[in-house]
């Protein structure tokens, strides 16, 4: 999320176009880019296709971030067997453990542990980071009010403190790709 | 993927409802008073419920004498209620999860409550090995890799039975993150909705401050893309591990390499049944037959027989395998299985799970609620019973035949067993009362999917996201379904 201090002459205000379809915000968000007009965010009930391409958002990282928790979580599970099982030093000891005088370190016998602990820390890490990334967490509160983008309205957000806000040409732009609603919203906080 | 209007796929979402005609048939059971048609069921598992708390608080008691387990039998209905219960679990990762990545769009009106389903299993499987070591409040720590008040002795990472407290306790919890995680934005919708104040205040801190922003939703469908990914191989280890319980000792019939992927089919064969189950009753209750349509329960019966014939391929090799083994143990095991005193066990089991689904070859069958009702407590039945004969006609008649003995199931048992009957159909109640029971965004989502009307301006896109003039990026998977 970008941050807005850096606007100071703007009014604390933000021009919202309403949308009753989703292939009409599509649209509306391709032609105000084109238009040079600085889109905020979009709304929507439900994740539309292509919305982002039209929004110009770079591909999620978070596959990166799942591949290092599984990482992290088979290597964990790597120490956590190895060193419980066979490691003995003078120091530094795990209690390998004489069971039918099977081998101490027996790789396939650790496949499921180490496969079941990649999987826990990849699924749960990705989740809390994308939360943590996205600052959802119980208590916040969404960035604006738009009535009815839970439900089944779709809105784009200009922003009007950014280079290029041009009201007369967000509203024609709006208003040509069958806005229901044209309005102005101020942040929640 | 076809195009738009075909004239061979169904709509996934019948009357083509507009989308706040969506978010209110979902939030209508929330929203009012629970009828009393859902009063009088919840009665009757709760009272289930309150019967096995009595049993287990017995158990727990007087200890696990109380059972009707000896010493040739020493796993009988626990372990084969536990093994039932993770197999129910099984479908709704299945739906959620594998038929995310194979874009199976009409898994969106059942996927909700059938991860709720998931957990709701897991939490009743995972009771049976607790309560089974006569004194939980050792045996479970004895679990936890840490050492422990007998010096610093860890537990044995060669054992199946840590595998499967790993395999159990990760699949709860990932598929817990999962559900939580689609849950989100349909949170956010109820929450948009709540007139009541401490109703408002739940949702609000329920929905982590969604506001359904595209920039939240491109992190958000990879991450669930990828908790999809993660899934899909997770619940296939789960009962993988659950089969090595048994495959790897060495106790005639139980020893076979073909146990993993038999457990599998098996599981999602009895978990789909289960969702049948619920859905049949969910969708009548709650007027909900226009998102949950014949064609999901069709789509599902087809599953079952596949799956049905899968297992009936398994109990047949194992058969066959007994014999060219030239094992005469197992030989012995497998007749005394099918023919022996408790082969009526075996019978049961055979016709509930491979010539009963057979029916479902026929479209009327498959397109009857009344024969998908019966036939899918028949399979639930059959299902259970193979857990049963896995477990005891492999055990009751070993090597020594002074040690033969029978199993009769104490009422501690059976009232244990409805006991979990009751805590999953009561949460099951429970939840559709308190979260929306299916996705809102993601029906949403494919509502357009083989409308007729709504692709006529622009037919020769993409049927999928119903996104029209615009080409998918390449690199974008179907998201949000």
């Amino acid at each position: 999320m970008s941050s807005h201090a850096d606007a100071p002459a703007a009014p604390d205000k933000y021009l919202v176009g309403y949308f009753v379809e989703d292939d009409e915000i599509v649209a509306a968000t391709k032609a105000s880019r084109q238009a040079g007009l600085p889109i905020y965010d979009c709304y929507t009930p439900f994740p539309v296709h292509g919305l982002e391409a039209a929004q110009g958002l770079p591909r999620s990282w978070m596959t990166y971030a799942c591949f290092l928790l599984a990482l992290t979580g088979f290597l964990s599970s790597m120490f956590l067997q190895s060193y419980t099982q066979a490691i003995e030093t003078p120091m530094w000891s795990g209690w390998p453990l004489n069971v039918g005088g099977k081998p101490f370190w027996p790789l396939t016998a650790f496949v499921p542990v180490l496969f079941e602990l990649a999987v826990l820390f990849a699924g749960v890490g990705t989740a809390l980071t994308l939360l943590a990334f996205l600052r959802l967490y119980p208590g916040q509160k969404p960035k604006f009010t738009l009535p009815g983008t839970t439900d089944d309205r779709f809105a784009i957000v200009l922003d009007t403190g950014a280079s290029g806000f041009d009201e007369n040409k967000a509203r024609e732009v709006f208003g040509r790709h069958g806005a229901s609603e044209i309005s102005w919203v101020a942040p929640n906080r | 993927m076809s195009a738009p209007a075909s004239h061979l796929r169904q709509p996934l979402v019948l009357g083509n409802p507009a989308y706040a005609q969506i978010t209110n048939d979902v939030l209508k059971p929330m929203e009012t008073l629970p009828s009393k048609l859902w009063w009088a069921t919840f009665a009757v598992t709760a009272s289930w419920l309150a019967i096995g708390l009595v049993a287990i608080g017995w158990q727990q008691y007087e200890g696990i004498g109380t059972w009707g387990l000896n010493k040739t039998i020493g796993w009988g209905f626990d372990i084969t209620n536990f093994v039932f219960w993770v197999g129910i679990g099984h479908a709704g990762t299945l739906i959620s999860a594998i038929l995310f990545l194979f874009r199976q769009k009409w898994r969106t009106s059942i996927n909700r409550s059938a991860e709720a389903m998931t957990l709701f299993a897991v939490i009743c499987a995972a009771l049976f090995p607790l309560i089974h070591m006569g004194r939980p409040w050792f045996g479970a720590l004895w679990f936890i890799p840490a050492p422990n008040l007998r010096g610093p002795l860890w537990t044995n990472f060669r054992s199946p039975l840590i595998w499967d407290f790993f395999a159990i306790s990760t699949y709860f919890t990932i598929s817990a993150v999962f559900w939580y995680i689609g849950l989100i934005p349909d949170l956010a919708t109820v929450r948009d909705r709540a007139k009541h104040p401490i109703r408002k205040a739940i949702y609000s801190a329920l929905s982590l401050g969604w506001s359904g922003a595209n920039k939240h939703w491109v992190h958000y469908e990879t991450v669930y893309m990828l908790l999809a990914g993660l899934s899909t191989p997770l619940v296939l280890s789960v009962h993988t591990i659950v089969s090595t319980d048994f495959a790897t000792s060495v106790i005639p019939g139980w020893h076979t390499t073909i146990f993993p992927p038999y457990f599998v089919a098996g599981a999602i064969f009895s978990g789909f049944a289960m969702v049948l189950t619920l859905l049949l009753i969910a969708r009548k209750v709650m007027n909900i037959e226009h998102l949950i349509t014949i064609k999901h329960l069709e789509n599902m019966c087809l599953i079952i027989t596949a799956t049905g014939m899968m297992v009936g391929l398994a109990y047949m090799t194992e058969f066959f395998i007994a014999w060219y083994s030239g094992s005469n143990y197992e030989g012995f095991t497998f007749v005394n299985r099918a023919f022996g005193p408790m082969g009526w066990s075996y019978w049961i089991m055979f016709s509930c799970n491979v010539i009963s689904p057979q029916v479902f070859w026929f479209k009327k069958a498959r397109t009857n609620v009344v024969v998908i009702f019966v036939m899918s407590i028949v399979v639930n039945i059959g299902m259970w019973f193979e857990r049963f004969v896995i477990i005891v006609t492999s055990l009751h008649r070993d090597y020594l035949p002074s040690s033969w003995a029978m199993y009769s199931p104490t009422w501690v048992e059976f009232t244990t067993l409805l006991g979990t009957f009751g805590l999953f159909f009561s949460a099951f109640l429970v939840f559709t009362r308190v979260l929306p029971a299916i996705a809102i965004a993601e029906v949403k989502s494919i509502k357009k999917f083989a409308q007729p009307k709504a692709h006529t301006a622009h037919g020769d896109d993409h049927a999928a996201g119903g996104v029209p003039g615009l080409a998918h990026a390449p690199a974008a998977p179907e998201k949000g379904v």
